[in-house]
């Protein structure tokens, strides 16, 4: 292999492109050109200027575009663009009819059917009101119609002239307590590790779950956590309830994952720590595509040192 | 084996999301659109418009999800819709803003990326490190590559995919993309080369 040819192959060497022969190629040939080995030093400083430049969505970016994704789906679904999903048709979905019930369809120019379903929803109010607790319903404010403190508009959406369909989200509170064994308890608490809306509650319905990781499914879901919540608190708290898992096949393939791609230096540091207790040859290559990627000076020290222990090389390249 | 348990995880919020399961498809989103938000920021470099794409593309997923039939992975099939999306934005900001770096002449279309000197003879070593200065020329440099050749770079160097993956989502061959990093890596270490 010439040095042109070395250098042209540069960027794919780096990223792990070239196929086994080229790539071996390319390796003799630095091992006895200190021309191409500087010139792979200034790729390397290349691309490490390119990880500095990318540009990243501001922190509460994610939130704001999934609350509007939220709403825009709940308008799609009430413009019935839901898609005949598995030959179910949306409007013979049951749901679709139930949901149908808690919208509010308003007509400034009513028909015969519409003076019909108007006075059936007059009847069921009455109905409902005589059979649910007022706490629930009982502040209702006649001009407004929603209960601010347990509704929320959550869209509004022009249809022909002179009508409107209102989308309104109600929330019923009840309050429950009991024993962190008690399977519904823990039930909620797994749903609450995943509400993508909150991730205080997924903080302390995490940090509350660790205490009880010896069931399967509390280190599943503490897993997930670890793998998937875009909080680092929230990971941070999964990954202390794993810990003691970090011997586990299963629990291990999960860290290493999560070494590779978590995007936070202290979770990536914290993951380290907890692997690397036992030293096998399949942590060898972990670190070293790890090295390959690694823009923290900690970690890659780090990595370093435990390779050069493990009387393993820093590069795979 | 837990990669198989993710997998199998995807393939039942997949199914439950087209049997008409709103969370399932909402949890199905949420695997998938921090990196989503993130390519398109990184490509487009307006929040802006990076929100755009996203409420556009997972809007498209969910009006086609009925249509998916797991011949490809699902990450392949958004990351699909999302390319296109992006590819299409950055298409029409080059007419919008006249941004493109080919030009004609005389001898036919020229790259002016292509033009771009090795080496600055007035540069200042020190200066030219410093990494706002640094930042802006990668920025120049990048606005300089085709809207592919950017994708393909953007989604190998930041995104961390495989060319083979890379071409089986811009519906090419491996080969190709290949063809496209190199050429875009090779018009940057051109451009940036007395930074670094």
């Amino acid at each position: 292999m010439t040095c042109e040819e070395a250098r042209k192959n540069l960027p794919l060497f780096l990223y792990g492109e070239l196929s086994f022969d080229e790539e071996e190629l390319v390796e003799s040939h630095m091992d006895g050109c200190a021309g191409c080995r500087t010139a792979l030093a200034r790729e390397k400083a290349l691309f490490a200027a390119l990880d500095q430049a990318e540009t990243l969505p501001p922190p509460r970016q994610l939130e704001r575009s999934r609350a509007e994704l939220h709403r825009r789906l709940a308008a799609a679904r009430m413009r019935s663009e839901v898609p005949a999903m598995a030959g179910r048709a949306p409007e013979s979905n049951w749901w679709h009819k139930f949901r149908e019930g808690f919208t509010i369809h308003f007509h400034f120019a009513p028909g015969l059917a519409q003076v019909a379903g108007a006075a059936a929803m007059l009847a069921l109010g009455f109905a409902t009101a005589r059979m649910t607790p007022n706490s629930l319903f009982g502040n209702f404010h006649s001009a407004g119609m929603v209960d601010p403190g347990t509704s929320r508009v959550r869209y509004v959406e022009p249809l022909a002239p002179g009508r409107v369909q209102i989308v309104v989200d109600e929330t019923h509170q009840r309050v429950l307590s009991g024993s962190l064994d008690d399977q519904a308890i823990q039930r909620l608490l797994l749903t609450a590790a995943k509400d993508p809306t909150d991730p205080g509650l997924r903080v302390e319905s995490v940090d509350l779950l660790k205490n009880d990781s010896q069931s399967a499914e509390v280190r599943k879901a503490l897993e997930y956590s670890l793998e998937h919540d875009p909080n680092a608190g929230v990971r941070l708290k999964a990954l202390d309830g794993l810990k003691q898992f970090a011997e586990e096949p299963d629990t291990r393939q999960v860290l290493t994952q999560v070494l590779l791609k978590d995007d936070n230096p202290g979770v990536r540091t914290q993951v380290i720590d907890l692997l690397v207790q036992r030293h096998t040859d399949a942590m060898v290559g972990v670190l070293q595509q790890l090295m390959e990627k690694e823009d923290n000076n900690y970690i890659r020290m780090r990595c370093e040192k435990l390779l050069q222990d493990m009387n393993a090389s820093v590069e795979t390249y | 084996m837990v990669q198989a348990a993710v997998r199998m995880d995807e393939a039942e919020l997949i199914r439950a999301a087209q049997q008409g399961d709103q969370r399932a498809f909402e949890e199905l989103v949420r695997l998938y659109d921090q990196s989503v938000l993130r390519l398109a920021t990184n490509l487009l470099r307006s929040h802006e418009e990076a929100n755009d794409i996203y409420q556009e593309a997972f809007l498209r997923v969910y009006k086609n999800l009925h249509t998916f039939r797991f011949d490809c992975s699902f990450h392949t099939w958004l990351y699909r819709i999302v390319s296109n999306l992006c590819l299409d934005a950055l298409r029409k900001r080059k007419v919008r803003r006249e941004e493109s770096s080919v030009v004609e002449t005389s001898e036919g279309p020229l790259d002016r990326m292509d033009a771009v000197p090795e080496r600055r003879a007035d540069g200042d070593p020190e200066r030219s490190l410093e990494s706002k200065e640094l930042k802006e020329r990668i920025r120049e440099v990048l606005n300089g590559l085709t809207p592919r050749e950017r994708a393909v770079f953007e989604m190998r160097h930041y995104q961390g995919m495989r060319l083979r993956t890379i071409g089986e989502v811009m519906g090419t061959s491996e080969e190709a993309a290949k063809n496209c990093l190199f050429r875009a890596t090779q018009k940057m270490r051109a451009a940036l080369g007395d930074f670094v």
